[in-house]
């Protein structure tokens, strides 16, 4: 786990948080704001809901024996994506070592589960093309690597500079910027230009 | 300036790290030099087409639910697992392990290589088209297959609620020796129920997955 002091708490700043509290009311009370920021992060970082569901779950379990620390931070927001960003890339990285084993199964008894999907409100051709350009920068990103990803998620769309990431995620700042450009040198390779432009144009 | 002079600034003017001066200079490039200004206009696009990108809101309860589970006082939340069978649940167990159910549609036949003596997370996925409320999961473990945390339990089960979409089980596991039989997850649902079966083949070279 990352040391914490870039974002320790100064010292004599009040907080409604309190020593002495049960550990578990300390930390619904600090996570219970953060945890929607947590979830739409996780969800950038994977691509899809059940990942980033677990992502977080996983993130709050390792957080809660750690909550007198948590007490002591004073912007707790880019600590806790920082702790998110690694359980992220350990989480990539154990997965790429184990097995995964598919099961389907036919529900017996149940209703046809097709039935349940729900009806889509655009119109045919405005659903395809909106979900096609969805699906087709879900798909880039796939093809980042984790840490690529990340970088790209936290900076360009979570607005962190890479000054703040070079302490967030002691990475030396060279290092983040090369790992920029490679991931935006392969979003470009994998999004050709004109969907862009057409889109923009339609704009107009 | 050139246009392999400009590559690395490219970056530097989107980010808006450049000075006025270099600014300037990496405009009067582009102003003249189609194929750069395409590369800049191009990645200003796919910027913007990121931040386009809206996740999705986080399920109804998700919040209590997360926050809960992470302080064990489960109670009025939902929580993904629950033992049923006076089985108590490991914590390593609970903590590993996130469920959800699939439904899909043709069965076949799976099997999963792991190496002798190691902990190996085995990873099964079930996809679901509609969310299951207090489906009955239980396990059966073939001779010398342990699930980690459990000594030599061979059958498990526990109730289980599982969400819409696809939903993954993590199984740590270790195998002491050649397994026979094979692994054995029973699904059951409102009357109605499902087995699968996986085959676990012993890999002793040392070599991983």
């Amino acid at each position: 786990m990352p040391p914490v002091s870039p974002f320790r708490r100064t010292r004599g700043a009040t907080s409604q948080y309190r020593r002495g509290r049960p550990d578990a009311l300390n930390f619904e009370d600090l996570l219970r704001p953060q945890v929607e920021y947590l979830y739409r992060l996780a969800w950038r970082f994977t691509g899809n809901v059940a990942d980033a569901e677990d992502l977080v779950q996983d993130a709050l379990i390792k957080l809660y024996p750690r909550t007198q620390e948590l007490l002591e931070i004073e912007r707790l927001r880019p600590w806790l994506a920082r702790v998110l960003y690694h359980q992220y890339v350990d989480s990539v990285r154990q997965r790429a070592r184990s097995p995964i084993v598919e099961l389907v199964t036919d529900a017996e008894g149940e209703d046809n589960p097709l039935d349940a999907l729900p009806a889509t409100r655009d119109g045919p051709e405005e659903h395809a093309e909106r979900s096609g350009q969805r699906e087709r920068i879900l798909t880039a990103l796939r093809r980042l690597n984790p840490e690529q990803r990340a970088v790209v998620t936290m900076h360009d769309v979570e607005g962190y500079s890479l000054e703040e990431l070079e302490t967030m995620l002691e990475t030396p700042l060279g290092t983040l910027k090369s790992r920029l450009h490679r991931a935006r040198q392969r979003l470009r390779a994998l999004l050709p230009m004109e969907p862009f432009s057409a889109r923009e144009r339609v704009k107009q | 300036m050139e246009c392999r002079d400009i590559t690395l600034q490219l970056d530097d003017l989107l980010d808006g790290r450049l000075d006025a001066l270099q600014r300037k200079s990496v405009q009067e490039h582009l102003g003249r030099c189609p194929d750069c200004l395409s590369l800049h206009e191009h990645a200003v696009a796919v910027r913007a087409a990121l931040r386009e990108l809206s996740p999705p809101a986080p399920p109804p309860h998700f919040v209590d639910q997360v926050l809960s589970r992470a302080t064990r006082t489960v109670g009025s939340a939902n929580p993904r697992w629950r033992p049923v069978l006076g089985m108590a649940l490991a914590a390593s167990l609970v903590l590993g392990v996130a469920l959800g159910v699939f439904f899909a549609t043709q069965p076949s036949v799976h099997a999963v290589s792991l190496t002798l003596d190691r902990p190996e997370t085995v990873r099964l996925m079930f996809t679901s088209a509609k969310p299951l409320k207090a489906a009955t999961l239980s396990l059966a473990l073939p001779e010398n297959v342990e699930l980690v945390g459990y000594g030599g339990r061979r059958e498990l089960s526990w109730e289980t609620d599982l969400r819409k979409g696809g939903n993954l089980m993590q199984l740590p596991l270790i195998v002491r020796g050649a397994t026979k039989d094979d692994l054995v997850a029973n699904l059951s649902h409102g009357g109605s129920s499902k087995t699968f079966r996986l085959k676990i083949e012993v890999d002793n070279t040392g070599k991983d997955m």
